[in-house]
């Protein structure tokens, strides 16, 4: 039998276009992959087997009367927080875990026009805090490299499907790096678009000014795909850039180019491991002509309090609105409004997401605003400008994704100021609203992908997928299964 | 003691725009329960703001009209505290940079300085059922756009903060951003008060009273509070600052909470609505767009039109009197003999039909031709009252209506000398009397002519006629 999920998007859509492949084949193919593997994963919650068939039926109608695009017929898997009309969309809490959205998200509404096919919902951190994919209400994901590991997260359900081949590509979501560094943990491609360059319409909020939605995927090009299909304006968000983003993006070649490679990010908190497989994609980028040089970001020792403080204030109020009186899980213990939100949060929220519910009211409290949020939001301009500094005599610049490889589940979830303190590689580009793309540059000893990030200007993900494409066209790719 | 009575007003006047502030449900009043409710209303979890620019406009034709600076960039902050009445659990308001600041509004008793005009979105309303012990939450109200107007405490008396609601309430009517009905809840006031003794320097302690709905209501809460505040500083006691509620019916406020159990709102910028940005040249347009402000209004047509106060206050009291009033001069520029025919009459029928001036049924252009019929002899005065009501019933061309209606006085000499010449050979008998030299039987031969002639004739030139005819006769 065809290994479907070893197949690029372009090499599906080649198949289905040709028609030696039906749309319905293909769904099947990869219900029947989630049906035998995902028990051992659990990158789903929720499998969406009638709906998928029915719109592979549509999507082979739309290929028979060649209407169809790259996206026709093409299973993909949607992270858990992107709203879909009639299936239910939990966050992965026990808050939201019967909770069925009267309407699409935008970037749903626009791959159902495509005649993509929605294969299921993915399994993630409770509203996308976390960086392992361990607190869902709905039981932890496992990374498929080593179902002893985490996937990373937040985004650890879509990460693991690409990875595990239960799907051909999936969305996320990153307000911290929770689409880079799962794809780093599970070996795959994930884009961070610039801040406003995907609607974040029917997206539920954790932080309303770092949330993006991105792409999971095998490859650069795939990823590519996919986010020119979302990355459109919308009416729906008034936070959107003005112009949208160019995809593919201008053809330049990478000799010319050149790359800064932050110190900071190399310090003594990045595994060597991590940082022998970082310097190993440098010296292919060098190899391909680009001009790699050191450079500094000093702002960010203070990026990771200053993203706890500015993301927790804002999911604070964003989920202010779980009250129990209008939708979602509500108490039956209380008989008035006060006892009823303080009881239904109680019981419905995770520990995790209470804890920055209070550390982000506590951050916003009168007296304490400008100490916290106040100093934090200048932390923000202050990256903002270091970054621009940057990117007058850098194109592009790289990181490592995460200072290690998927760690054991169950090492770091005691140490909650650990966790937060290993988001130190992602937060600055959503702080800073740029684009960031992980892509694979090694494996370690125990051959568990290492990832690197790209970073660039707000709106040159184009120059960061076309770059990423080049790398991964010389650098050899492994499987995480047979 | 006597003490001097320190107030500043938060006016809550919901704009007029079609649809509400951050999505395109209606932003009508009351309807079917969450008929006007969508996925944002609602606070659905995904939804986002998008700004009504009609909104932002809005906000700033009323700046404009109370003589505010209007801010190119404002934005938004969130507002954070639990109600159920509250989908979102905040309110989008404007906390930092408010659209319009620094206006003054002149009212008797005293300018007023405007500190604030800023955006923001109104709440649902609860209705509570005690029979069932249940509440009930209707969303169609959540969204609908709201500006608040805060003052600087600059008012000093109960009749000049209701001169002062009333004024804002005009302007905002003849800027066309707001319908100003407090019974409905579309004007709602918050009153900051305290008092000091005469002479002091520095404020006193101060109550604020929330969402007084009438003029009425809004005095009589003011001339409570200062008695409660004057008893208890009299008594030595101090004022307590509190958030109070005023009761209609026992004429009294009473405390709802004290600054201690106040709300921490936790204001932070809202981080889904990017910053409003206005240009200058936007800013102009809609300032060229304003109407002329009541104020102005009343003293032009005080100095150049020669108008009373009174009827310069009585023709402003609406937009659409004022505009009417303008569009007849403009067709019959008899300012005076117009305002006179308006108070006198027209207004009077406006009234005892129960419309609107916006509901009159004929055009300006028809009023100032009706006036000019009766100022040019063509019509009498009385007639051109009775006209008047058959334009309320068929609105016509004013000349046409008099014509067919036969109101119009004749002037024609042929048709006055042939009705006279018929009368005369229709009765030879009184024509003999008269001739005799019984002048009463003038007066019924003037009657016959005038009947013959219908409803237009015009008695001194039939007179005259009549006259010179019997003396023909006599010759």
């Amino acid at each position: 039998m065809m290994e479907y999920w070893k197949r690029s998007i372009s090499e599906l859509h080649a198949l289905l276009a040709e028609g030696t492949l039906s749309a319905r084949a293909l769904t099947e193919y990869f219900l029947e992959r989630i049906g035998r593997l995902d028990t051992q994963y659990g990158a789903y919650i929720t499998v969406c087997t009638e709906e998928a068939l029915a719109a592979a039926d549509r999507a082979d109608g739309m290929l028979k009367a060649g209407k169809g695009t790259l996206l026709t017929g093409i299973p993909l898997a949607v992270k858990d927080n992107i709203s879909t009309e009639g299936i239910r969309t939990t966050c992965a809490s026990k808050m939201l875990a019967d909770y069925v959205p009267p309407y699409d998200a935008t970037v749903i509404r626009l791959l159902k026009e495509q005649g993509a096919v929605l294969l299921g919902k993915t399994n993630m951190d409770e509203f996308a805090m976390g960086g392992a994919s361990q607190t869902s209400y709905f039981g932890g994901v496992k990374n498929p490299w080593d179902p002893t590991r985490v996937p990373g997260g937040s985004s650890g359900g879509s990460a693991a499907a690409v990875a595990a081949g239960l799907c051909v590509a999936a969305l996320g979501s990153d307000t911290g790096g929770s689409i880079r560094q799962p794809s780093a943990f599970c070996g795959v491609t994930g884009i961070k678009p610039t801040y406003g360059a995907v609607s974040r319409y029917g997206l539920i909020a954790f932080a309303s000014s770092l949330d993006q939605i991105g792409v999971l995927a095998k490859s650069a090009a795939d990823c590519e795909t996919v986010l020119a299909a979302i990355a459109l304006p919308d009416e729906n968000d008034g936070s959107m850039l003005p112009q949208a983003l160019q995809l593919p993006g201008e053809a330049r070649p990478l000799s010319g180019m050149t790359v800064g490679v932050p110190a900071e990010f190399m310090g003594e908190g990045t595994a060597q491991e991590v940082k022998d497989a970082v310097e190993d994609g440098l010296s292919a980028f060098t190899h391909m002509g680009a001009r790699v040089k050191p450079v500094s970001l000093p702002g960010l020792r203070f990026a990771v309090s200053a993203y706890y403080l500015i993301s927790s204030a804002e999911a604070s109020s964003n989920l202010a609105r779980y009250d129990g009186v209008k939708f979602g899980y509500r108490s039956r213990k209380g008989d008035t409004y006060d006892e009823l939100i303080k009881n239904t949060r109680s019981e419905g929220f995770g520990t995790e997401v209470k804890r920055r519910i209070l550390l982000g009211n506590y951050a916003l409290c009168s007296g304490f605003y400008d100490a916290y949020y106040g100093r934090a939001s200048r932390i923000r301009d202050q990256l903002k400008a270091e970054y621009a500094g940057l990117f007058t005599h850098c194109d592009l610049l790289i990181t490592p994704t995460a200072p290690t490889a998927a760690y054991t589940i169950g090492a770091q979830e005691d140490d909650p100021v650990r966790m937060y303190l290993a988001d130190v590689c992602t937060v600055t580009a959503n702080l800073a609203g740029l684009p960031a793309l992980n892509t694979i540059c090694g494996y370690t000893a125990q051959g568990l992908p290492v990832g690197m990030s790209l970073v660039g200007r707000p709106g040159d993900d184009g120059l960061l997928l076309n770059c990423a494409k080049a790398f991964e066209a010389v650098f050899p790719r492994r499987e995480a299964l047979a | 003691m006597s003490y001097i009575p320190v107030i500043g007003l938060e006016i809550h006047a919901e704009l007029s725009t079609h649809s509400k502030v951050f999505c395109t449900c209606g932003a009508q009043f009351g309807g079917q329960e969450n008929t006007r409710c969508c996925p944002r209303c609602a606070g659905l979890p995904g939804t986002l703001p998008v700004v009504n620019k009609g909104v932002v406009e809005y906000a700033v034709r009323a700046g404009l009209a109370l003589g505010c600076r209007i801010n190119l960039l404002s934005s938004f902050d969130r507002k954070n505290y639990f109600y159920p009445d509250l989908p979102k659990a905040y309110q989008i308001t404007q906390m930092e940079r408010p659209i319009c600041t620094d206006g003054l509004v002149e009212v008797e008793g005293g300018p007023v300085r405007i500190n604030r005009i800023h955006i923001e979105e109104d709440a649902g309303k609860l209705i509570h059922d005690d029979m069932e012990g249940v509440s009930l939450a209707d969303y169609n109200r959540c969204g609908v756009p709201l500006i608040e107007i805060v003052t600087e405490p600059d008012i000093k008396t109960a009749e000049q903060a209701k001169n002062l609601v009333e004024e804002i309430a005009r302007r905002l009517k003849y800027a066309g951003v707001c319908d100003a009905k407090m019974e409905e809840g579309s004007l709602r006031c918050d009153v900051n008060i305290s008092i000091m003794p005469q002479g002091a320097k520095e404020y006193g302690t101060r109550a604020e009273i929330k969402n007084l709905n009438s003029l009425k209501s809004i005095g009589r809460a003011i001339n409570y509070e200062i008695k409660r505040q004057s008893a208890l500083l009299d008594a030595g006691k101090p004022v307590i600052q509190q958030t109070r509620r005023y009761n209609d019916n026992h004429d009294r406020t009473t405390a709802l909470r004290s600054k201690e159990e106040a709300h921490d709102y936790r204001y932070f910028p809202e981080p889904d609505i990017l910053p409003v940005q206005l240009s200058e040249e936007e800013v102009r347009r809609i300032a060229d767009g304003m109407p002329e402000m009541p104020a102005s209004r009343i003293q032009r047509y005080e100095t150049r039109y020669g108008l009373s106060h009174a009827d310069a206050l009585l023709l402003t009291s609406e937009r659409p009197l004022a505009d009417f009033y303008e569009a007849a001069v403009a067709c019959h520029p008899n300012y005076q003999s117009v305002a006179a025919f308006m108070v006198g009459e027209l207004l009077r029928r406006l009234n005892d039909r129960g419309l609107a001036p916006e509901e009159i049924p004929f055009t300006p252009v028809q009023f100032a031709q009706l006036v000019k019929l009766s100022d040019g002899g063509q019509v009498a005065r009385n007639d051109a009252k009775a006209l008047l009501n058959l334009l309320f019933d068929a609105p016509g061309d004013p000349q046409e209506l008099a014509e067919s209606r036969g109101y119009l006085i004749n002037t024609d000499p042929q048709a006055l000398a042939a009705a006279v010449d018929g009368v005369l050979k229709e009765n030879p008998k009184a024509v003999a009397e008269y001739r005799q030299g019984s002048a009463k039987v003038f007066g019924f031969l003037m009657g016959q002519a005038v009947k013959k002639i219908g409803r237009g004739a015009d008695p001194k030139a039939v007179k005259t006629l009549l006259e010179q005819k019997l003396k023909e006769v006599d010759g």
